[in-house]
């Protein structure tokens, strides 16, 4: 009856894993920011600046990750693309979370139509895979940042809303909300004491997971010539760019796949969870 | 036991229920690639007409003349409102138009693709399943193993993969490095390996955790422990107690996990050149292709629809409760 | 014990069983010895070890967990013998009946899949679904087969889980906590059903908190408190005679005994209902009802599960609309006039919050002083260090009690209680029930208790309303 209260060492060992894991997450994706915003100042390189003669060197004092296939510094590319993604990633997660969750206590504090509207849009938004929607979005106007902006934005704000409104829903259906309201808790303090600490592990997730796929979806979009365009310096861009030479220097392209990689580890990491809620 | 089964009308109206809302989705979906794929024409720079024919003929060969061929040809005069409606009016006559590069029907085009790309989907979930049910099932029946935390460890590291970088890394290792696999392009089912590995490994990443989740919540069930001490054997257990009810979540997963195989069919089919609809999707954006764009983004859509409805219906099947 | 017994028909018998987890030990010495035809009853409240008792004879205790001493089922010791061998035994020498038998039925095989699959698989029964018909019949589940275990009552899927666990036709039944949730009707079937089997010379192990399920099962008793046997011997003789304190003390908990509360002058209508008519999805569950509830009066509303109870309740609180008649509150009774307690306490906090953040908002919120609050704590003998703790971190009938002072900070006049102490052991709901009483009585607050236990609603309450 009662033997899982003696199973103490294992659960507790658990979360000691998941909290260094978590923890190696939030280093990473620090250094990555770091790296992201202080780096493009510290390179001393302009990230678009050729010199043929220069092309596909190796590592050295003067290029610290070596040059691509058109003299260009490397490091100084990778960060500047660093700092596109990161930076796509983290408007987005503002532009969709925050209408995201707002929306979904909309929905599931007023129910009837507003609900059903919102979800309705919601559903629609949903009816395709996100990454068309988005590539869809994107190819209205080739090349845009902002299109890509847009159309991540509108397909992720999707999740925040989803969740935000299901767990709202069940929240505020509860006897603990109940019981509040009936010794005069107001909406603020519902808020406060209830739905904050209820949805907003949650939605931490959401956005780590939300900034992933932001990041992962620019340099895809790159990849296949359909989102940024080169020669800017954009992560998916650079692979295209840099495979052919794959044979010569093989460290080029992985410099720009190794990005990408320990980018969306570190937010997976971060967050401790392997799947969304 | 078959003996009495009363539950035949709700059955009926469950099973029409998906129906109806699997329906809906489709228009919706063709509703949304329609609008989009409009305004995208509308806001193609410069006069559209000037643009397709340059396509068609070459830049040489266009000009004034040419174009308004095809600004008749196209009815690009037009208000923008009355194009529009034309536009989903022959949408919802399934006219799907012609490509405004090569000429020919879209409709056969899409054809054409589409048993490539439903040919990579089926080896992708195939080669997912294959992958994710035994390692699942292993680390489910330990949950806290060894075999638990190095397949927990894996799946993490792949699920930070995107399609199109573990596609390069395959190539890389298998086709030219190893000279194991033809790298790209469709000339037989060898050229299948490496494409559906590339998709069938991210969804094995989270649908084998899917499926241990599954298993180890079987496995710790008070209804296992039941059917144990009423006298079933282990095996007999698992066959008739545990497998069905740790289908459920991992049927309905597969589901879930239909978006991230259309997004990437798109990418990976752009990866290894593949003939199918997402190259051709990829193409068509490039080459401000509207038409072909419209009728690739709906195929893809509609089959993210079939595959929902599909799992609906197997979902149906399992788990009578939802009726 | 007796040990002038012959072996030859005991069926099981433990001698010193020890259970630890690492160093710390939860349960023992227990010996025991019962035989065929008989039956042993291990009573006690939640943690006292009475589960481990069953596991261990089973041999399905958790992993981590050691169990000494000696075991012996059938004349054979099976403490040493390896889980897979044992487990050769189950359903065939010895079942167990589950305690919670919605959760033990596997929830996506229907009924009789069950039942006949075990006649099929453990019986090899020659025709398992004429035995299954047969077994359906006799606990008055036909017609249920082809139902799912979640479209069950309580009682029902309880006497299918029965027919599951006997079908491989095992003579010995360890049945733990049976009659969990289940209210009096149902509690007195499945006792029925239990009793059934050591008169047919069969051996029955029961476990259980319920003092009255215990009376009824008879045989010998062992009271078990937090590992330790209290008491041990005959069941009768002891539940008319106990020696020990805490025997004494769980007995005097049993609502059975309980002396009739004694009417009191009733003072002002708080709360009156009008030919009240209540509905729950669509469903009409009550239909004109009459209801007062006068100042310093404490009100029953007894019933079945299901009967809409809950509603009423809700109803009267102005949660819902009543389906058609009238709820008036006195005039001078401001909206939060009236609180609620909960049958879950758990579920009636926010669970991120600590105690005490909860209790000074609603003290806050209701102009009532910090030192009012805590006095009213001490009167409820909860620690005040409880308070820096997370609801879940703190016991139920604890919680139930912090709940009380925090629907009191309002100054209620009405208080409504859902089965307040339905999920509490039996000593924790005296005390708990008794504390109610007292804090009603000082502050003359008018109360609606829902309860299906009819002994609480008859001896506790002042007046009692039964709902059919």
């Amino acid at each position: 009856m009662n033997a899982m209260a003696h199973d103490e060492t294992s659960p507790m060992k658990q979360r000691l894993a998941i909290s260094t894991s978590r923890m190696a997450g939030l280093l990473l994706f620090a250094a990555l920011g770091g790296a992201a915003a202080f780096g493009p100042a510290l390179v001393g390189h302009d990230p678009a600046s050729q010199s043929l003669l220069d092309a596909r060197q190796g590592p050295s004092a003067e290029h610290l990750l070596g040059t691509d296939h058109l003299g260009r510094d490397m490091a100084a590319r990778l960060l500047s693309g660093a700092r596109l993604s990161l930076g796509l990633a983290l408007l987005s997660v503002v532009s969709a979370g925050i209408p995201g969750a707002l929306l979904g206590v909309l929905a599931a504090r007023s129910g009837g139509w507003t609900d059903r509207l919102l979800t309705a849009f919601a559903d629609a938004v949903l009816a395709l895979p996100g990454l068309l929607l988005v590539l869809m979005l994107a190819a209205i106007a080739p090349g845009s940042w902002w299109a890509l902006y847009v159309g991540i934005s509108l397909t992720l704000w999707v999740e925040y809303f989803r969740y935000t409104r299901q767990r709202a829903r069940v929240v505020l259906a509860a006897p603990q909300v109940e019981a509040s309201r009936m010794l005069g808790f107001g909406p603020s303090l519902i808020l406060r004491r209830h739905l904050i600490p209820e949805i907003g592990p949650g939605l931490l997730t959401i956005a780590a997971f939300g900034a992933a796929t932001a990041v992962t979806a620019v340099a895809a979009l790159g990849f296949v010539s359909v989102g940024i365009r080169p020669p800017q310096a954009e992560w998916g861009v650079m692979m295209t760019e840099l495979l052919p030479y794959w044979r010569e220097a093989p460290w080029l392209i992985l410099q720009p796949v190794a990005a990408l990689v320990l980018t969306v580890l570190a937010l997976h990491l971060s967050v401790g969870g392997m799947r969304r809620p | 036991m078959g003996r009495v089964r009363p539950q035949i009308a709700p059955w009926w109206r469950s099973v029409l229920g998906i129906l109806a809302g699997r329906g809906f989705q489709a228009l919706v979906v063709a509703l949304v690639v329609g609008i989009v794929s409009f305004i995208m024409m509308q806001a193609l720079p410069g006069d559209a007409s000037y643009r397709i024919a340059a396509g068609r003929y070459g830049y040489d060969m266009m000009d004034a003349a040419s174009a308004e061929i095809v600004r008749l040809e196209l009815g690009l005069d037009r208000p923008w409102w009355m194009q529009l409606s034309t536009w989903l009016g022959e949408l919802a006559t399934f006219d799907l138009g012609r490509s405004h590069v090569y000429g020919s029907r879209v409709v056969d085009e899409v054809a054409k693709q589409l048993n490539y790309s439903l040919l990579l989907a089926g080896g992708a979930v195939v080669a997912s399943l294959v992958i994710a049910i035994p390692v699942g099932i292993a680390a489910g029946m330990r949950p806290g193993g060894k075999i638990d935390h190095v397949s927990l460890a894996l799946s993490i590291f792949l699920r930070a993969i995107p399609a199109f970088a573990l596609g390069i890394v395959l190539v890389l290792v298998f086709a030219v490095q190893l000279g194991l696999m033809p790298v790209a392009g469709f000339r037989g089912l060898q050229h299948l390996v490496l494409p559906s590995l590339t998709l069938g490994l991210g969804l094995a990443a989270v649908s084998s955790r899917v499926v241990r989740d599954a298993v180890a919540e079987a496995m710790s069930a008070e209804w296992r422990l039941f059917s144990r001490t009423k006298g079933l054997t282990a095996r007999r257990t698992v066959v008739s107690h545990v497998l069905r009810n740790a289908s459920l979540p991992v049927v309905a997963y597969v589901g879930v996990q239909g978006a991230y195989l259309i997004e990437g069919v798109v990418i990976v089919e752009t990866v290894f050149a593949w003939p199918g609809i997402g190259h051709s999707l990829v193409h068509a954006i490039f080459g401000r292709d509207v038409a072909m764009v419209q009728g690739t983004a709906l195929a893809l859509g509609l089959i993210y629809v079939g595959l929902n409805l599909v799992i609906d219906l197997v979902c149906r099947l399992i788990d009578p409760r939802s009726a | 014990m007796n040990t002038m017994l012959d072996d030859a028909c005991v069926t099981v018998s433990v001698d010193e069983l020890r259970v630890h987890a690492g160093r710390k030990a939860l349960l023992g010495p227990v010996s025991f010895s019962v035989n065929a035809g008989n039956t042993l009853v291990v009573m006690g409240e939640t943690g006292a070890g009475k589960s481990l008792v069953a596991q261990a004879i089973l041999g399905n205790l958790p992993e981590q967990l050691h169990a000494d001493g000696v075991i012996e089922v059938d004349g054979g010791r099976v403490d040493n013998v390896p889980v897979n061998v044992r487990a050769a035994s189950w359903g065939r020498q010895i079942a167990a009946l589950p305690q919670e038998p919605w959760r033990a039925l596997s929830p996506l095989k229907r009924s009789a899949r069950h039942v006949s699959e075990t006649y099929r698989h453990v019986a090899h029964h020659a025709d398992p679904e004429a035995a299954c018909a047969k077994a359906f019949e006799a606990l008055g589940l036909t017609g249920s087969e082809a139902r799912l275990p979640g479209e069950l009552s309580g009682g029902m899927a309880q006497r299918l889980a029965f027919a599951a666990a006997t079908a491989g036709g095992a003579p010995i039944l360890l049945a733990d906590e049976p009659t969990k949730g289940l209210d009096s009707d149902r509690r007195a079937r499945v006792v029925e059903l239990l009793s059934a089997v050591p008169r047919q010379g069969g051996t029955l192990i029961a476990i259980t908190h319920d003092v009255a399920v215990a009376r009824a099962l008879g045989g010998s008793l062992i009271v078990l408190r937090e590992g330790e046997v209290v008491e041990q011997g005959d069941t009768r003789s002891i539940l008319a005679a106990p020696s020990h304190p805490y025997t004494q003390e769980l007995i005097a908990a049993d609502p059975s005994t309980w002396p009739q509360t004694l009417p009191v002058a009733p003072g002002e209508v708080l709360l009156k209902a009008c030919d009240l008519s209540v509905k729950r999805a669509g469903r009409l569950l009550i239909e004109g009802l009459d209801i007062l509830v006068r100042a310093g009066e404490r009100v029953a509303l007894v019933g079945p599960s299901g009967i809409g109870k809950t509603s009423l309740l809700d109803t009267l609180a102005g949660l819902q609309t009543p389906a058609s008649g009238l709820v008036q509150r006195a005039g001078d009774l401001g909206t939060r006039a009236v609180q609620k307690l909960y049958q879950d306490p758990p579920a009636a906090f926010p669970p991120h919050v600590s105690l005490k953040v909860c209790l000074q908002d609603a003290a806050r919120l209701n102009g009532t002083p910090w030192t009012e609050v805590e006095d009213l704590l001490a009167r409820l003998a909860v620690p005040l260090s409880l308070l820096d703790r997370r609801p879940d971190a703190v016991s139920g009938g604890e919680l139930q009690r912090v709940a009380l002072a925090r629907a009191l900070s309002a100054r209620p006049r009405v208080l409504l209680a859902d089965e307040p102490t339905s999920r509490l052991d039996p000593i924790t709901q005296a005390r708990t029930l008794e504390m109610l009483a007292e804090i009603a009585d000082a502050r003359r607050l008018g109360i609606v208790l829902v309860t299906h236990d009819v002994d609480i609603a008859e001896r506790w309450a002042h007046r009692c309303v039964a709902l059919t």
